[in-house]
């Protein structure tokens, strides 16, 4: 006996009852309990769907689906730095690398005047507001995207909602950094760290708001084959 | 987390990532389902895969690029097929060196009259 359309529209409405909520896993559990279910037909033939569900189910064990979705979003994690990196270090190779040591030069030079403090927390202050403006951008693309294709993918909420959230953690420190830094900025040790930081942090901040985002389509076509069918 | 559903689990445990990737090397593609099937025909039902182990390994194989997969739509569902990539035969031909090299070690503290003969 076949599973029928109507039931795995039941298992994909089941999927979400568990908590996945992503139609890439969704997906693919939905083909695994289908599988299951046409299995046990095959024993108990007279045993109904839902009945036959269930028993699929409980081979997950005690957690559901917990386990998978966790460790799916672990593993998914990784692939968005594996692109994040693969980005970044385009910076460091000729035509970008130019823009990069300029960012360095600038901030370089801004450290070394007698208001270090003062352009410390200015740059940082504009950082901050510009990811501050562009995570509501982001979040409301990805509200805008999930409307209309009636879809959530994994990497996609990551791409959308995750850019630079640790950044924002770091720029909270800002207050902190202002006291302290006062007493460093004589050092030119000092100022050439801070211009190397602060020079991959600009560029983090605008791969990962910015050209990521941009290139989502891509990386989602990449990442599931499903996503374009 | 049950990792296998079987009685002497702790044995195989470590084991895991190695069996997906020669059934891979074997079979060219295939999917979660098929995967825990072919492991209890070939066992003849000693050795089970529970789901909880088998999807978590294979997305953590895809992330770290040793598998690729392929989407079908086969009855009324999608199917998500897995491949390994050229990575992934690599890393297949050096695991089961590893699990050979283990197998014999293990001979040798088992069966040590066995093993000199």
């Amino acid at each position: 006996m076949k599973i029928s359309q109507d039931e795995i529209q039941d298992l994909y409405a089941f999927t979400r009852q568990h908590f996945v909520e992503h139609y890439d896993l969704q997906t693919e559990l939905v083909d695994h309990l289908a599988n299951d279910i046409e299995s046990i037909w095959i024993k108990q033939p007279k045993l109904y769907y839902r009945e036959a569900r269930d028993k699929a189910f409980k081979k997950f064990g005690v957690f559901g689906f917990m386990d998978v979705l966790e460790k799916r979003h672990k593993a998914m994690n990784k692939k968005y730095i594996k692109y994040l990196w693969l980005e970044f270090k385009k910076w460091f190779a000729l035509p970008k690398l130019l823009i990069t040591l300029t960012v360095f030069i600038a901030f370089y030079t801004a450290f070394s005047t007698n208001m270090a403090s003062y352009v410390l927390v200015l740059s940082y202050g504009l950082i901050a507001i510009w990811c501050i403006f562009k995570s509501i951008q982001l979040n409301r693309q990805f509200r805008r995207r999930k409307e209309k294709s009636q879809k959530k993918w994994m990497l996609e909420e990551i791409i959308f909602k995750q850019a630079g959230g640790s950044a924002l953690i770091l720029i909270s420190q800002l207050p902190t950094w202002f006291r302290i830094s006062g007493d460093y900025f004589d050092s030119y040790g000092f100022i050439i760290l801070i211009s190397i930081f602060s020079t991959l942090f600009v560029l983090w901040m605008y791969v990962s708001f910015e050209l990521l985002p941009n290139k989502a389509e891509d990386l989602l076509n990449e990442t599931y084959p499903e996503f374009s069918l | 987390m049950y990792i296998w559903f079987m009685a002497n689990s702790k044995l195989y445990k470590g084991s895991l990532v190695t069996i997906i990737l020669k059934l891979l090397n074997e079979s060219n593609k295939m999917y979660g389902y098929e995967i825990t099937q072919k492991v209890k025909e070939l066992t003849r039902g000693e050795l089970k895969i529970t789901e909880g182990a088998l999807y978590p390994a294979l997305h953590k194989l895809e992330a770290e690029g040793l598998l690729e997969v392929e989407v079908k739509k086969v009855d009324n569902r999608l199917r998500k097929y897995y491949k390994l990539t050229e990575k992934g035969n690599k890393e297949t031909v050096s695991k089961l060196q590893e699990l050979q090299e283990y197998i014999k070690t293990m001979q040798v503290l088992v069966n040590p009259k066995l093993s000199l003969e």
